[in-house]
């Protein structure tokens, strides 16, 4: 007994030996750069980068709001944003085994903004500028539409077992309230241009309030789906060996989808829909990093988070001082990725 | 209600099924199938393509829904049984090695999956039965890498040796010679052999190579029309089953005490 | 500017205008270049065979809605925009779409002779196609103004008419104009336009950014980032303007946008609102824009420090 166990501490420390250190630059480096663009994040905006130093160095009553009330919680924000969709993305990736899947596949955003629409036509409010009460208002909303959409799909596939089904559903339930939503702008159209900005995607408004929202969101989603990744590894041998091994497959597929239904509406309702990140977050460490799910799933958000902060750098910069809405930006960096990745496939096939 | 028929103290009945319709859509692939799998035996299912031999397995599996008919793991009804339990006692493999990123180990891990649950970690048994498993498949060499770098043929060892790994009382496996070469194949046969005899595991494999599947304890010959037998080797060639499945003359030979399968080609060169 | 020059000037050789009507023609218009017919040059610069006395016209923009009827043309319309409301009077009519989406076969089936449009409204291409003469305007600075009563006067043939109605806003702006100078105690206030919560502001080269100008008021937004940009926030918050123009909808929660709360006008309260009426004679680059002035002036005198 003691040879086998020891023969197998070998084996397995060289299982993950050869992966550690990797596994952990590539995380210290994401963390680096996260860093990095957290305190870009303070130097980039309206001011120069030189004045914004100096602020930092000696701030004035106005720099100090404009530093630690504006720039970091927006910063801060984008990050938990991005990192929601890179986790949201990743795990739906695992879920439908499709590297294609990404978090607004089953009509989660299409939902999330119909909910938000149908509250800011109630209370005949503004995007995103919100108290406490405001934001978990919206929070809401965005968490019952979305989850009114994933129910829809489930309903229209009739379950959760058939992928291409629920895949199919999720695009016509997308499609369907999504023209709600058009349908009731229309009849306000002085909401239309700012519902538009917004489901561009707008970092713009996000403050502590928000920041604080997306973090325990965040908290909420990733640590279950961390600890029950292994289903997720498990459904990588295919369906039937996973149901085989003792893992429900429906169950897996509901806490799974939930925690994607949940992370989606959070960030739809804080800043609209950023298309892409959930997409080319866990894209992006596969490509570099060959991983289980538990890795993956903390490597995504971090990768997630890190490309939203840098869209929301370049969203602020590079018109400044007036701003591009980050999805805009984020959906021309995702399409050229894409783009790449297909013409690298394409060249080497 | 059906009962399983009595299984004897010294050769328990690990499986059974009963009156078993399992079909796609309109069609019927298995009708009426009823089967007796006994602990402590290497059975290996026969048949041409498309008799449903994965089919069989997949629903003794619990992974296919049959029609009607009943199926009793170890005397009780499969239904009765909470899922990870009938996990912990029903290995599975799929006819096709996935290759997945995971390493070696961590697939053979996934075996350990009904024993842990969702958040345990593995502790020493787990360990303990990993390193068995792969071992005993020869994979604990690749253990660090990644199944999608490895062979056609390391992936179908991994894959046996996450089956092994579960440590159940019964083994179906679906062609789990297919990617091997025969020095291989043969290693994989004492391995199931060595399971069923050392380990009283109730081993049930669809084999494709005829002279493989007749070094196995029993047979199960599926035909076209579905069943045509099932009992040990002896009584499979006695009743010239293989011949009766395939719908053409199947010549058995025993060489050294072996059974082997000798294509007709070669006949008309002999003659 | 172009704009102005070229559709002031009237082609009137006859043979111009054949060789215009047949390139006309190979765009699909047919029919239209009739005797008394005009050529006129468009703000999405194309030639645009425009009718002697159009009768049956069509406006898809409020503001072309008000200018027509500013002109004494109210009846000459068919049918107007979803959103044209002013004046009262052609709620009765007709209302085939906004400014993204247009019902074209009513717009077919109503024959008109002239649609006004604005130069952002695609829709104007298509009906060209179908041989429809559309005229698109351009409004977005406050000398458009003045420029669109002057087009539209021309083409409805009431170049006079046109010239009186300026030269009467002109008056009245002026007047609205003096008398606030003439209240004004003390430095010029910095004002913020918001036009929606996205945030975009109106900048200086805006209409809304005109009548500010009028006023003599200091917009804070620089007049490089266009007449309406999407600001970032923080911009607002550090030109700290004295006094934030904005909706009804979105005043309430202004101090409730990260740092707002320390900008001087939300701190002292110095928040200007319209009803819904109200806002659109600001909002409108049309004839009632002295009205639209009277009620930004009258708030300014209100709150302003």
């Amino acid at each position: 007994m003691s040879a086998t166990r020891s023969t197998l501490i070998d084996a397995l420390p060289r299982a993950f030996g050869e992966e550690r250190p990797p596994v952990a630059w590539w995380l210290a480096g994401c963390l680096a750069i996260t860093t990095v663009l957290t305190f870009g994040g303070l130097l980039v905006g309206t001011s120069s980068i030189h004045t914004s130093l100096r602020w930092i160095l000696s701030p004035d009553a106005q720099s100090a709001v404009v530093l630690w009330d504006i720039r970091l919680p927006r910063t801060v924000g984008a990050w938990f944003v991005g990192a929601l969709l890179g986790l949201a993305g990743a795990i739906a990736q695992g879920v439908f085994r499709n590297p294609l899947a990404e978090p607004y596949l089953l009509g989660t955003a299409s939902g999330a903004a119909l909910g938000v629409t149908i509250v800011l036509f109630a209370s005949g409010a503004s995007v995103g500028a919100l108290a406490w009460t405001g934001q978990l208002g919206l929070a809401g909303a965005a968490v019952v539409g979305a989850c009114a959409a994933i129910a829809l799909t489930i309903a229209l596939a009739r379950g959760v077992l058939q992928t291409s089904n629920l895949l199919l559903s999720g695009i016509v339930v997308g499609f369907l309230l999504s023209a709600v939503t058009s349908l009731l702008l229309l009849t306000k159209p002085d909401m239309w241009r700012t519902m538009q900005v917004f489901l561009l995607g707008s970092t713009g408004f996000l403050g502590w309030s928000s920041t604080s929202l997306l973090a325990v969101v965040f908290c909420v989603c990733a640590i279950p789906a961390v600890l029950f990744s292994r289903g997720l590894d498990a459904l990588t041998l295919g369906e039937d060996t996973a149901q085989s091994l003792g893992l429900s497959l429906p169950t897996l597929r509901l806490a799974m989808l939930g925690i994607v239904c949940a992370a989606t509406a959070a960030t739809v309702g804080e800043v609209g829909i950023v298309g892409f990140v959930g997409l080319v977050a866990p894209h992006l460490v596969r490509e570099t990093l060959t991983v289980n799910h538990r890795y993956l799933l903390i490597a995504s958000p971090l990768c997630g988070g890190a490309l939203l902060q840098a869209a929301d750098l370049v969203s602020r910069w590079i018109i400044r001082p007036a701003e591009l809405p980050v999805g805009a930006v984020t959906a021309c960096v995702g399409g050229a990725y894409l783009a790449l990745l297909l013409w690298r496939r394409t060249r080497d096939a | 209600m059906l009962e399983p028929a009595p299984s004897t103290p010294e050769r328990p009945i690990a499986l059974a099924c009963r009156d078993l319709v399992v079909g796609y859509g309109a069609r019927t692939v298995l009708d009426r199938v009823s089967l007796q799998i006994p602990a402590g035996r290497w059975s290996a299912i026969v048949g041409p393509n498309g008799s449903g031999k994965s089919t069989l397995l997949r629903t003794l599996a619990g992974l296919l829904r049959p029609r009607s008919g009943t199926i009793w793991l170890q005397g009780r009804p499969f239904g009765a049984w909470p899922r990870r339990e009938r996990a912990r006692r029903l290995g599975w493999l799929a006819q096709t090695a996935v290759a997945t990123d995971l390493t070696a180990a961590e697939v053979v891990a996934l075996g350990r999956f009904a024993h842990g649950g969702w958040l345990a970690h593995r502790d020493v048994d787990d360990d303990a039965a990993i390193d068995r498993a792969m071992r005993a498949t020869g994979s604990l060499r690749w253990a660090a890498r990644r199944v999608s770098t490895l062979s056609g043929g390391e992936r179908q060892r991994v894959h046996l040796a996450r089956v092994l790994a579960v440590e159940a009382s019964v083994l179906l496996l679906d062609e789990p010679t297919t990617h091997l070469d025969p020095p291989h194949q043969e290693d994989i046969a004492r391995l199931l052999r060595q399971q069923a005899h050392g380990c009283g595991v109730a081993v049930v494999s669809a084999i494709h190579d005829l002279s493989l599947a007749l070094t196995a304890d029993r047979l199960i010959v599926l035909g076209e029309d579905g069943l045509v037998g099932h009992g040990s080797v002896r009584e499979a060639l006695a009743g010239d089953w293989l011949s009766l499945a395939f719908r053409t003359r199947v010549n058995v030979v025993e060489h050294d005490g072996a059974h082997l399968w000798r294509p007709a080609v070669a006949v008309l060169a002999d003659e | 500017m172009i704009g102005i020059a070229s559709a002031s000037a009237r082609v009137r050789h006859p043979a111009m205008i054949g060789a215009l009507a047949c390139a006309a023609f190979a765009y699909g218009v047919f029919a239209q270049a009739a005797a008394g017919a005009v050529v006129l040059r468009d703000d999405s610069n194309r030639s645009v065979v425009v009718p002697h006395d159009p009768r049956r016209i069509i406006t898809l923009l409020p503001s072309l809605t008000e200018t027509v009827c500013a002109l004494g043309a109210c009846n000459r319309l068919v049918a107007v925009g979803r959103f044209d409301d002013w004046p009262p009077s052609v709620k009765r009519l007709p209302k085939v779409g906004d400014l993204d989406e247009v019902n074209i076969e009513r717009i077919v089936a109503l024959r008109p002779d002239l649609v006004l449009l604005s130069n952002s409204q695609r829709v104007g291409a298509r009906l060209r196609e179908l041989g429809i003469a559309s005229f698109a305007i351009e409004t977005d600075r406050y000398a458009d103004i003045a420029r669109t009563v002057r087009i539209v006067g021309e083409l409805l043939g009431v170049p006079q008419r046109a010239a009186a109605l300026n030269a009467r806003i002109r008056a009245q702006v002026r007047a609205v104009a003096d008398a606030a100078m003439a209240q004004r105690r003390g430095p010029a206030p910095k004002v913020y336009f918001e036009v929606d919560p996205a945030p975009y502001a109106a900048g200086p080269d805006s209409y809304i950014g005109g009548l500010l100008a009028k006023l003599g008021v200091r917009n804070i937004v620089a007049a490089k980032l266009g007449p309406f940009p999407l600001l970032n926030p923080e911009y607002v918050v550090r030109r700290d303007p004295d006094v934030i123009f904005i909706s009804r909808a979105a005043a309430p929660h202004l101090a409730e946008r990260p740092g707002w709360a320390g900008i001087k006008a939300v701190r002292e309260h110095r928040i200007c609102t319209f009803p819904e009426r109200v806002r659109e004679t600001i909002m409108r680059p049309g004839p009632r824009v002295a009205e639209g002035l009277r009620a930004i002036a009258a708030c300014l005198a209100r709150v302003a420090p």
